[in-house]
């Protein structure tokens, strides 16, 4: 393992019940890198994520962020600590406006509590016209922006994107694509799961892929995509 | 000098004539009315602030009230100044939300409910056999006086209420704006992604827990300044619970005017209902199911929809015009 990975997964395993979820998964992030996570339905993504967040705790295995052992860090914690995340459902505060989504991330979860960024932070996800609206009322693609924008207000230093351009006409693909190469100016380490393929290969620099919980191929979108075992999880 | 508004002389003009009624000779029916309405006023507000606010549907405001008002008797008993029983009393009731914090908060939503309604049960059964002062044949263990209070007149136990109640709506006010307001309807609307936007969830429920704890129990220690008789039945009675449920979802829950409209319809349905006895509850209970079905929002809720407030607000406005010009 090298020192200066932003994440560290090392030997992770988590099982529901007889379910094994995540099972032996290691890899690593390196500052400012985009590394994408991909896999068939059910292949263990999301609960990775939310090992990593805090959400759930490993069975067994290490989570090290910036070199500092987080395994067993509740998610505002992690939080604090520079890791943001979206949901795959956009999970918004329904009831407060789409600003003041912004202002409880900033708030509370980033280092200073300074809230001095969110006009631009909603410039940047295109919800500036509608931040005096309620959450609740925003349409799915404006949600699916407000959870970036959420995890952006926290100031993070690595972010957990769980299928942004999920539901996304073709149109709007471009779009996203360049919100994305924006937050990775900013400086941001970003592990990406998504299905929309176009946005994985033009993303990413790396691609994790899992298949049952464990990682089947790991490599350059072009390495990737011609690997056997990946082929064979998606194809039969 | 900044001129003050109208919309905040209103309430300082209602205070002030509130203040001087008993100086200015109401009846002591109506005082007694008022301070009631005071009572249910606060325990109102702090329900508010946990349902409305915090997402903590908490069925134990009985167990706080019984406890400062236990706390209260058995201090003036052995001889504390009713004034140092009352500020225990509230002191108790926040120790004892601080304790029971960590298994309830294990519990989420409906299940939080349950677990926070069996607690005042609990303490009503060990308050019946459980007697650290005093002698046994003074009511079997269960009933206490309070003791202290006899230069206390109806006119300051109304002062000490509306004090109690207007410390209420600022406390709720000043929340609402502060950080701790912010993080509080993060975790209303969604507790995990206020986990995940850096909330530390357990704590900020608990700080409003104890504060609503405490609030309460000031509030229930009042009611035993002017009511002086306790007893586990009445201390831990469930109409401590249903007082300040009824005020909150009839006036319209997580709005802040809410309990102040609805605890006064409860005391007023109180006292009209008071013939009727047992049945009173019944109505009551009634007439909230049909509030909760015609308007979820409550009537607060329901004035704002229809933009009720929007008249008074331009009358204002224009009255503020002519009298600034001039």
């Amino acid at each position: 393992m090298s020192e200066t990975a932003v994440l560290s997964v090392n030997r992770v395993n988590k099982h529901f019940g007889g379910i094994v979820a995540v099972k032996d998964m290691t890899f690593e992030v390196q500052p400012g890198e985009v590394l994408g996570l991909m896999g068939p339905n059910g292949a263990g993504k999301t609960t990775l994520l939310n090992l990593i967040a805090g959400v759930y705790f490993p069975d067994s295995g290490k989570v090290l962020f910036q070199g500092k052992d987080i395994t067993r860090c509740a998610p505002h914690k992690t939080c604090h600590l520079g890791i943001a995340r979206t949901y795959q459902i956009p999970q918004p505060f329904t009831h407060l406006l789409v600003r003041d989504n912004l202002r409880v991330a900033a708030t509370f979860g980033s280092k200073k509590g300074d809230t001095s960024e969110l006009d631009e932070i909603l410039d940047l996800v295109d919800l500036s016209k509608q931040k005096g609206m309620m959450a609740g009322d925003l349409a799915t693609v404006s949600l699916k922006r407000l959870e970036l924008a959420r995890a952006l207000a926290t100031n993070p230093t690595l972010i957990l994107l769980d299928e942004v351009a999920a539901g996304s006409t073709d149109a709007e693909i471009p779009r996203i694509l360049a919100i994305i190469k924006q937050v990775r100016k900013m400086g941001k380490t970003i592990i990406l799961v998504e299905h929309v393929m176009k946005v994985m290969v033009e993303a990413v620099d790396r691609i994790v892929v899992m298949d049952k919980g464990e990682k089947i191929a790991e490599g350059t979108p072009g390495q990737v995509m011609k690997d056997e075992k990946v082929l064979a999880a998606y194809f039969g | 000098m900044k001129i003050p508004r109208l919309i905040t002389l209103i309430p300082v003009a209602a205070l002030v004539v509130l203040a001087l009624f008993p100086v200015i000779g109401v009846s002591l029916s109506w005082l007694n009315y008022l301070f009631l309405f005071f009572i249910y006023l606060a325990l109102g507000n702090m329900w508010n602030l946990l349902a409305g606010y915090s997402g903590l549907i908490c069925l134990c405001p009985h167990a706080f009230v019984g406890l400062a008002g236990y706390t209260l008797a058995i201090g003036t008993l052995v001889g504390v100044p009713f004034q140092v029983g009352l500020i225990a009393g509230a002191v108790v009731a926040a120790l004892f939300a601080l304790l029971i914090s960590y298994p309830v908060f294990r519990m989420k939503g409906i299940y939080f409910a349950i677990g926070t309604l069996v607690l005042p049960e609990v303490l009503r059964v060990w308050f019946s056999f459980w007697r650290p002062v005093g002698n046994v044949y003074q009511g079997k263990g269960a009933g206490y006086a309070v003791k202290g209070i006899a230069d206390i007149t109806l006119g300051d136990t109304y002062w000490l209420g509306l004090a109690i109640a207007v410390a209420s709506i600022f406390l709720v006010y000043i929340i609402l704006r502060a950080r701790l307001g912010l993080g509080l309807t993060a975790i209303r609307d969604n507790e995990n992604t206020a986990a995940s936007a850096g909330v530390n969830v357990f704590r900020l429920k608990l700080y409003s827990f104890v504060i609503a704890a405490f609030m309460m129990g000031i509030a229930g220690a009042a009611y035993y300044i002017f009511s002086p008789r306790i007893n586990p039945v009445g201390g831990f009675s469930i109409r401590w619970l249903l007082m300040p449920l009824m005020a909150t979802v009839i006036g319209g829950e997580g709005i802040e005017e809410g309990p102040i409209i609805g605890s006064a319809i409860v005391t007023f349905l109180t006292f009209l209902l008071a013939p009727y006895g047992a049945w009173s509850l019944f109505i009551q209970g009634i007439i909230l199911l049909v509030v909760v079905t015609v308007m979820p929002q409550g009537i607060a809720g329901l004035l704002r929809q229809v933009g009720a407030y929007r008249f008074p607000a331009r009358l204002l406005q224009a009255v503020e015009g002519r009298i600034y010009k001039a």
